[in-house]
């Protein structure tokens, strides 16, 4: 007779883990714009997910839950704090210096600093659309609004980063 | 620069960026999150126990007959307020979703005989014996199966099993047993090297019950083994 094993919950989300979370966390840091809190945020993502593993892992796209659960919690994160300190709003720092963790050396300073430049909006879809690879209906799914409206931001981010980049990137070409 | 330049250009800017933390930490940080979650739940539960409105369906195995009857559906993932009831306080529960899936939670390893009519009674072929044999005599391993095959059909998610009955194969049913050296927890894929020696080859435990790990395959389906 021969018996098959089926995969325990843990190392079925060891798994996922292994596959899904740098991708999570590069999303996460271009959508919020630092790396410690991306860090942070990621992390505690992957712990709710483990503590409802049975409903993500049924999930079309957990890692679009991932993501959209350290968005929402840094969202709060920045609620509470904001009403203690006095914290940038991570949508409207243009300097990425000024945002602990962005200058450590893993990103490309210019690139991060024309995606902080973006509304946040626009850096979430472009997280999801670009980092994640989500297609246009899961993006919308995750952030709760419209495919239209998905394609609209995505539209205008990309056409921001160009004229923000072309220049750069060009001068990169040249040399 | 086109779109697929600039695309590029925006991944490999952030392609230096890896994930840091281990599985285990993350894995721990989670189950605490879990034992917060339970803490409410089961106090709300038990206030609503000692009230005599669920009593009677939360104390007993979904086998009674009382509540198979009017067995109340295991809570879904949003709806936390009955789910302690069926999670805690039953022995087993048994749910079957809109899309054709069986939920089992086992919480202790009662009743198996209500358990296998519960799960025949939802249409699935299956046998299951909580006595620490592998299963019914009658029953013969699935021969064509794979790894992948079994788990197209079940997943396991802790003392969960999610079952879906329209991936067996034709001819197919599943065995849901607790293996021998019940209590000695044991990673999956490991053999066990104590207890009674099974009358079949032993299979590799899956999951750790309450009362032991409990395992689950695939068997030829006869009248015999699963109904």
């Amino acid at each position: 007779m021969r018996w098959m094993g089926v995969e325990t919950k843990q190392r079925d989300f060891a798994e996922f883990y292994r596959r899904a979370a740098d991708e999570c966390l590069r999303a996460v840091v271009v959508a919020a714009g630092d790396q410690d809190t991306a860090r942070e945020l990621v992390d505690e993502a992957f712990a709710r997910a483990w503590a409802r593993w049975r409903t993500v892992s049924r999930h079309p796209a957990p890692e679009a839950w991932v993501v959209r659960t350290a968005l929402n919690a840094g969202i709060s994160r920045w609620r509470r704090r904001r009403r203690e300190v006095s914290v940038p709003d991570p949508a409207v720092v243009n300097d990425p210096s000024a945002v602990g963790g962005t200058s450590l050396g893993l990103v490309d300073p210019q690139i991060m600093a024309a995606l902080l430049r973006l509304p946040a909006r626009q850096r979430q879809v472009v997280a999801l659309r670009l980092i994640l690879d989500l297609d246009t209906a899961r993006t919308a799914e995750a952030l709760g609004i419209a495919p239209g409206t998905v394609m609209a931001h995505l539209g205008r981010a990309m056409a921001a980063l160009r004229h923000d980049l072309q220049p750069e990137l060009q001068q990169e070409n040249r040399s | 620069m086109n779109d697929s330049e600039l695309s590029t250009a925006v991944r490999e800017s952030v392609a230096g960026i890896h994930a840091a933390t281990q599985v285990d930490e993350i894995i721990s940080r989670g189950r605490a999150l879990r034992a917060r979650r339970r803490i409410p739940a089961v106090a709300g539960a038990l206030t609503v126990a000692a009230g005599g409105a669920l009593a009677a369906t939360a104390l007993l195995p979904f086998g009674h007959p009382t509540a198979s009857a009017g067995r109340p559906a295991v809570a879904s993932p949003g709806r936390t307020a009955d789910r302690p009831v069926s999670a805690r306080l039953a022995a087993w529960t048994v749910a079957k979703q809109a899309n054709g899936d069986i939920d089992v939670t086992i919480n202790q390893l009662k009743d198996p005989a209500g358990l296998q009519a519960t799960l025949r009674a939802d249409g699935l072929p299956v046998t299951v014996s909580f006595s620490g044999s592998l299963m019914n005599a009658s029953c013969q391993g699935y021969q064509a199966g794979s790894t992948d095959a079994l788990r197209d059909v079940a997943q396991v998610h802790g003392d969960d099993l999610v079952i879906d009955p329209s991936a067996l194969p034709a001819g197919v049913g599943v065995a849901i047993f607790d293996e021998p050296g019940a209590g000695q927890p044991v990673l999956s894929g490991n053999v066990p090297t104590h207890g009674t020696p099974p009358a079949h080859p032993p299979a590799p435990p899956l999951l750790t019950a309450l009362n032991g790990p409990l395992a689950l395959g695939l068997v030829d389906a006869s009248p015999q083994c699963t109904g």
